[in-house]
């Protein structure tokens, strides 16, 4: 079946924890009468929502995984990803963004904006996705999608309007007011399928046409014609809708919707808001690196007779084998075509060709530019991109924060040996912010990751999916060293006794630097190193800031000059700049008063005013610094920053002391000194444990 | 310039003499004027002086979100540092943050017991030992007659100094034979010192209207410049 690419839309839907999300996939599932029945996301039924595919997540009532699915919303084609929305995994909900031309953000209509409303709001920004906002549970008590809709203006800065406003609130809620046909709408029938459009009730004709005035004043800055005719009078839905949807797709604008998922109300209305108002793959501008042409810029166009360029966003591993979800940008993928992964520079054949619905699949012949496909059994890593071997291009790589958190894990037995490195190998390709390695003293594993919570769902998934168990050291905290002032290094390697000798000298100076991890400066005047020996220093250096000697983790922000040195006819050598170079770094590295730096992170604590002094506290407690705090009727924010080292068990802290009704979120901050104490027991700690590896 | 000098010579010790040494812990102090004159940025001059002392500072903001009240402390330490030259700008910079809190009220639905209940939280639980509180954007036609009773009270135990800005507005005579602003004659016994800013052509002068027990003291020669809203001496 071949689509018109007018008719498509590829779109996902982002949100904070708990405003809806996963059961608004599911109603527009259903909407779309791809699954017949609906299903709660924690359903009683204990069949649980379509879009969970993972057992985990349906234990934890939250969505890891981005699945995207395929649905038919009239006669338009609609790519679902789903993505999650804790802060944990961000870089699951980044790639997934990747993909997307336009989001639905979801609001709580009790919650508003909260601290990952705004970090997904942030990553929609920066990837330049519009977008549509669907303030959803307006049935709950204390809903108020009014200060909703105020928030996303004045916290997101979004130029906003509403497009629906609610029929009564919380349990009176009977429908909805179309602002831009001036309907009621209401939702009859099981499943609020039958729509029936009536007259605005009379309690809220004033009310109607306030919000309705506010929409036109905004949607008539993107449209001439509208602002002409909405002065005179006679402006159409038509013109109307193409105004909002050219301030849509321009990001200058965002219609807002209000519903409720779970009370079936509103659902149809914002899925038509994504056929108006988002756009089809044409309307996006996508750029490819030309890895021929020195990673130029180049934009590709989703037009079917150009050759292939696509994206390889998400792999997972099913029972027939690994699935990599991909997303065509330009050009056809067919079955039996030849692609080239331009990362890995091999060639493949597109086996089997697979469209992906909630919870089954179905085979196809081919997938058109814009379309999200899926192939079986192609060897690549996420991120991957295919292009046809006439083309070597790669879609702009993804913005990859550095980990911030490592622990080591054992095997507890021999069968679970192999399984572990199995899981491993598949959980590093399908995440580049999970990564492992084997510490060459310890001879342990470890992983390493953006957080506590994202390192325990792997352990997670690794006993669930791999019945692999694992026994965990605690966590380990990515520390830095960094020297404080400039010092100067002249170090002479010499060793020429019996066979070949070693001889090279290197002078010149260390110094902090900011912005950059490490810098080598050649300042060697008159030969004094010989040239082929430069790159050696170079590599000395670099190798001796892998470890410093405080607490043996990387050296960071240093530049290292050498501006003097001597050599020997015979007996330099490139090991021997190395070793001299080593030898200059250790010289002059206790010189330059060094210190122990750790991974700060931002901390938004969010939950009722009444626990705000216990937020207070733990912050206090956790060498955390407050900087902001906000108080609204009954509701508090907390900002601080506090060191990553002081977090671990913070959720159930902040869990128990409040109930359960306070959240938090964190994200990496900086890099900060740590204070005197701190970074003295760290170094006794680090003593201890070489002289025990050393008396070993 | 170094740190110490700054605040030898910051202008705010000139308005200090002025009234008698300062305001004190334990006292009140408002900055009135209509919109738009510079209070917020003369609250924000109190509180950086403060700071450069090393002391700690709660700011509460009633009506600006606190990203905004980040950027006016960011632009007027700039400022500062520019004109006189700060040695050691961005260590400076970053031990006077870090004495700094932004708390935001809502003043609609946040009674004045929670206000002070949850300063009496940042102070005691989150171990944030202030010595001033500076109070932005507080809506005096609003405030009950005991808000000022319960804060003088509330600074008194916890010795803090506390800054008001008090905006003027609606009809004339906005103030009364006395130069005291009219929205808070109710207030002012609670109140130990009372500037108002007057805009002139070049400048925005300053009238201590109460200076703890003295009305209409001498004038102090101080003034904003009407350009940068930097305190200067007149």
């Amino acid at each position: 079946m071949a689509f018109e690419i007018s008719k498509m839309r590829n779109i996902g839907i982002s949100a904070h924890i708990d405003s809806g999300k996963t059961t608004l996939s599911e109603r527009i599932l259903f909407y779309c009468n791809k699954i017949h029945s609906i299903h709660e996301v924690r359903g009683k039924d204990g069949v649980g929502a379509t879009m969970d595919s993972m057992e985990l997540e349906r234990e934890r009532g939250i969505t890891i995984a981005s699945a995207a699915t395929n649905v038919t919303w009239k006669d338009t084609t609609v790519n679902l990803i789903d993505t999650p929305g804790h802060v944990d995994f961000t870089i699951e909900v980044e790639r997934s963004l990747r993909v997307l031309d336009g989001a639905v953000l979801v609001l709580c209509s009790v919650g508003g904006v909260q601290s990952q409303t705004l970090t997904v709001d942030r990553q929609l920004k920066r990837y330049h996705v519009p977008r549509l906002a669907f303030i959803n549970k307006a049935d709950r008590t204390g809903a108020n999608p009014y200060r909703v809709k105020n928030q996303i203006v004045e916290k997101l800065g979004l130029n906003a309007a509403f497009i629906t406003l609610p029929i009564g609130l919380e349990d009176k809620l009977e429908g909805l007011v179309d602002l831009v046909l001036m309907k009621a709408v209401y939702f009859d029938g099981e499943g609020g399928i039958d729509i029936r459009y009536a007259e605005i009730p009379a309690h809220l004709q004033a009310d109607a046409a306030k919000y309705r005035e506010e929409l036109l004043d905004c949607a008539a800055m993107f449209s001439d014609e509208l602002a002409e005719a909405y002065l005179e009078g006679t402006e159409t839905p038509e013109m109307i809708k193409a105004a909002i949807r050219k301030g849509t797709i321009a990001q200058q604008f965002v219609p807002v919707f209000v519903g409720s998922a779970y009370k079936n109300k509103g659902v149809q209305l914002l899925l038509d808001g994504v056929v108006d108002y988002l756009p089809d793959p044409t309307e996006v501008k996508n750029i490819a690196l030309d890895l021929d042409k020195g990673e130029e810029e180049h934009v590709v166009i989703a037009d079917p007779k150009l050759p292939t360029v696509a994206l390889g966003f998400k792999l997972e591993d099913g029972q027939y084998g690994q699935l990599t979800y991909v997303r065509i940008y330009q050009g056809e993928i067919k079955k039996g075509s030849e692609l080239f992964n331009t990362r890995s520079r091999k060639k493949f054949k597109v086996g089997r060709l697979v469209r992906m619905h909630a919870a089954t699949m179905e085979d196809i012949t081919e997938g058109g530019p814009g379309d999200i496909v899926a192939l079986f059994g192609i060897e690549c890593a996420s991120g991957d991109t295919f292009c046809e071997p006439s083309v070597n291009f790669a879609m702009t790589s993804m913005f990859v924060p550095d980990t911030v958190i490592s622990l080591a894990i054992e095997p507890a037995d021999k069968k679970s040996a192999d399984q572990m490195s199995k899981a491993l190998n598949r959980f590093t390709k399908e995440d580049p912010t999970f990564q492992t390695y084997v510490d060459p003293e310890s001879n342990q594993t470890i992983i390493k990751g953006m957080g506590e919570l994202h390192l325990e769902v792997y352990i997670e998934r690794m006993r669930r999916e791999y019945k692999c168990e694992v026994t965990t050291g605690m966590p380990q905290v990515a520390y830095r060293e960094a020297i404080s002032q400039r010092a100067d290094f002249n170090y002479t390697h010499k060793k020429q006794t019996g066979g070949s000798g070693q001889y090279g000298r290197v002078a010149g100076y260390m110094e902090p630097i900011e912005g950059a991890v490490y810098e080598f400066v050649n300042s060697v005047k008159g030969g004094a190193i010989p040239n082929e020996y430069i790159q050696s220093c170079d590599k000395g250096f670099k190798e001796a800031s892998k470890k410093g000697s405080l607490i043996g983790f990387p050296v960071v922000n240093i530049r290292c000059v050498i501006n003097d040195g001597a050599s020997h006819p015979v007996d330099s050598s490139d090991i021997a700049f190395q070793l001299a170079s080593i030898g200059c770094f250790r010289e002059a590295y206790e010189k330059a008063k060094p210190v122990i730096l750790e991974p700060i992170m931002k901390v938004v604590a969010e939950g009722p005013a009444e626990f705000q002094g216990n937020i207070y506290a733990s912050v206090n407690q956790r060498r955390g610094l407050i900087t902001a705090s906000t108080e609204e009727a009954s509701f508090c924010r907390v900002e601080a920053e506090v060191p990553l080292s002081e977090m671990f068990g913070y959720s159930t802290v902040l869990r128990s002391m409040t109930q359960g009704k306070a959240e938090f979120s964190m994200e990496f901050l900086k890099y900060g000194k740590v204070p005197t104490s701190v970074s003295e027991q760290l170094r006794k700690e680090f003593e201890e444990k070489r002289r025990k590896e050393q008396g070993r | 310039m170094l740190k110490e000098e700054l605040i030898k010579k910051s202008p705010v010790r000139v308005l200090e003499r002025g009234i008698e040494g300062g305001l004190k812990g334990g006292n009140i102090g408002v900055i009135a004027s209509r919109k738009g004159i510079g209070k917020t940025s003369v609250l924000v001059q109190l509180a950086l002086d403060k700071l450069m002392q090393g002391k700690k500072v709660i700011h509460v903001s009633f009506t600006t979100h606190t990203s905004y009240v980040i950027s006016w402390y960011e632009n007027i330490f700039t400022e500062l540092a520019k004109k006189k030259n700060l040695e050691d700008y961005s260590s400076v910079h970053d031990d006077l943050m870090k004495n700094r809190v932004i708390m935001n009220f809502n003043q609609e639905g946040v009674s004045t017991d929670q206000i002070l209940k949850s300063l009496r939280a940042m102070i005691v639980d989150g171990g944030f030992d202030a010595d001033a509180v500076i109070a932005d954007g507080f809506d005096f036609a609003r405030a009950d007659a005991e808000h000022f009773d319960k804060v003088s009270a509330f600074a008194k135990e916890m010795k803090l100094e506390f800054w008001y800005s008090c905006t003027m507005s609606g009809e004339e005579p906005l103030l009364d034979k006395k130069n005291v602003p009219v929205i808070l004659r109710p207030f002012l016994d609670d109140i130990a010192v009372l500037i108002v800013l007057e805009p002139k052509a070049e400048y925005i002068h300053f009238i201590v209207v109460k200076d703890h027990g003295r009305m209409n003291p001498e004038d102090l020669n101080i003034k904003l410049d009407a350009k940068t809203l930097l305190i200067a001496e007149a």
